[in-house]
């Protein structure tokens, strides 16, 4: 169990290296992936079906990364994660099960909503902050961000699925006891 | 039948009050947690600078190879050094036109003769945000003031400085939001009138010209240079070239698409440590 939860961290922290140096000279039109969200999205969207605590784990650790490595107040990205992975689980979990139990399409449906809402609450508290000259910016880069991030996750959905899907769920061992 | 229904509420009552005390814990943690945020943010920094800039030179010569694959025939390093030399001659050709100047309006000397004599302190890039922000590895152990101007050995603008922790300082781009600077633009021919407008942050590296009044003449290739008049940068430093005019009847200014000269690849840049405001 905290061999997974250092795992994740690590995974956590490298991934949020990786999009504030090595991406950022592969941006797309000035839009860098989000490689923490699309991690965290990932992972709540792969994690069994009673994960109150591992969600709360997987936001308080991918929103502080996100944070430290942005200019914002700690604590804001975590908040919002925290909301967003409940909502998109609720949502997954609502969502009639097929004899495929994670599906592309409903992990992308669920990544550009999650995604979007994301980004507009950061902007509102931005632009609260006075941070951000406007609340709401779905810009061409907004745009080419979605996308770029949604293309790399297609990819990490992909490899996850192949060599993780079969760890998933009921013979995944927990990361926090139910 | 009451006692389960008291029993459900109970339930429904302690788990409210579970999530409220969670909450509040949350919350109150948060509030510590941005007490140290400086601290924080820059014992994140020193662990993950080695890294960062390694990840970073890594991203620099992986984009500089593809660049070349892509453009075959064109060498990207030639490419770099004539982007670099053009950026000096420009550079130059401020200077001169400066001195120029200058023999007409002897008050003038000062300024365009005053990027030589700048402080500069140089600082190497480790990382950026998505925010048109970039970090850079100097901080207020290195002398490092919230607002001075960073450039690069061309005299290229990068920006400003927004914040300053112990180790390291978060440089914010001219292409960010948050960004507005006063320009003028280049004229080759002295006794024209300058034109003063102002370059705004779109975000994405992106920025454009505003402002402009409708009456003036401005062109695409035009070079944009900064006019020193809102105090924060000193004048004469490159910032974009002109790339599309956009003119509106409705609206009584003009504005402009315009291409930074700022290179986000840049290893090195040099920041403007005693420019008075």
């Amino acid at each position: 169990m905290w061999l997974k939860a250092i795992a994740i961290i690590f995974l956590f922290y490298f991934f949020a290296i990786l999009q504030n140096s090595f991406f950022i000279h592969f941006n797309l039109f000035g839009a860098v992936p989000d490689l923490v969200f699309t991690l965290f999205l990932l992972l709540i969207f792969f994690a069994g079906k009673k994960i109150n605590y591992t969600i709360l784990f997987y936001a308080l650790v991918s929103g502080l990364f996100l944070d430290i490595f942005s200019y914002t107040y700690l604590g804001v990205s975590v908040i919002l994660l925290i909301a967003i992975g409940y909502l998109a689980k609720k949502t997954q979990l609502s969502l009639s099960e097929r004899g495929d139990k994670y599906p592309f399409v409903y992990f992308v449906s669920l990544f550009i909503v999650s995604f979007a809402v994301y980004s507009l609450f950061l902007g509102l508290f931005f632009y609260f902050m006075g941070l951000a000259p406007s609340p709401i910016d779905f810009s061409l880069e907004f745009l080419f961000k979605i996308i770029y991030s949604l293309f790399l996750a297609s990819i990490l959905f992909w490899i996850y699925k192949k060599f993780m899907g079969g760890a998933t769920d009921n013979r995944q061992l927990p990361l926090f006891k139910r | 039948m009451p006692g389960t229904k008291n029993i459900l509420l109970n339930k429904k009552n302690s788990v409210l009050l579970k999530f409220l005390i969670g909450a509040a814990a949350l919350l109150f943690f948060l509030a510590i947690l941005n007490f140290f945020n400086a601290g924080i943010k820059n014992v994140f920094y020193i662990l993950s600078s080695p890294i960062e800039k390694t990840f970073w030179s890594a991203g620099e010569s992986a984009s500089g190879f593809l660049s070349s694959l892509s453009n075959a025939g064109f060498l990207s390093k030639e490419n770099e050094s004539l982007k670099n030399e053009n950026q000096k001659l420009l550079s130059e050709i401020v200077y001169l036109q400066a001195i120029t100047n200058a023999n007409q309006a002897q008050s003038e000397a000062s300024l365009a003769c005053q990027n030589a004599s700048f402080e500069m302190l140089m600082a190497g890039v480790v990382g950026s945000d998505s925010q048109d922000m970039l970090s850079i590895n100097k901080g207020s152990n290195d002398g490092i003031l919230e607002g001075m101007p960073v450039i690069n050995q061309q005299n290229v603008l990068f920006g400003k400085i927004f914040k300053v922790y112990k180790n390291f300082s978060e440089v914010m781009l001219i292409s960010n939001k948050n960004s507005v600077i006063n320009v003028e633009i280049q004229q080759s021919d002295a006794t024209k009138p300058e034109i003063e407008g102002v370059v705004k942050g779109k975000g994405g590296l992106d920025i454009y010209l505003d402002l402009i009044p409708i009456d003036d003449t401005i062109s695409q290739n035009d070079v944009l240079i900064t006019s020193a008049l809102e105090g924060t940068f000193p004048k004469n430093l490159l910032v974009g070239k002109i790339v599309k005019v956009e003119k509106n009847d409705q609206n009584p200014h003009q504005q402009a698409e315009v291409q930074p000269f700022f290179n986000i690849s840049a290893d090195n840049l040099f920041v403007i440590t005693n420019y008075k405001k």
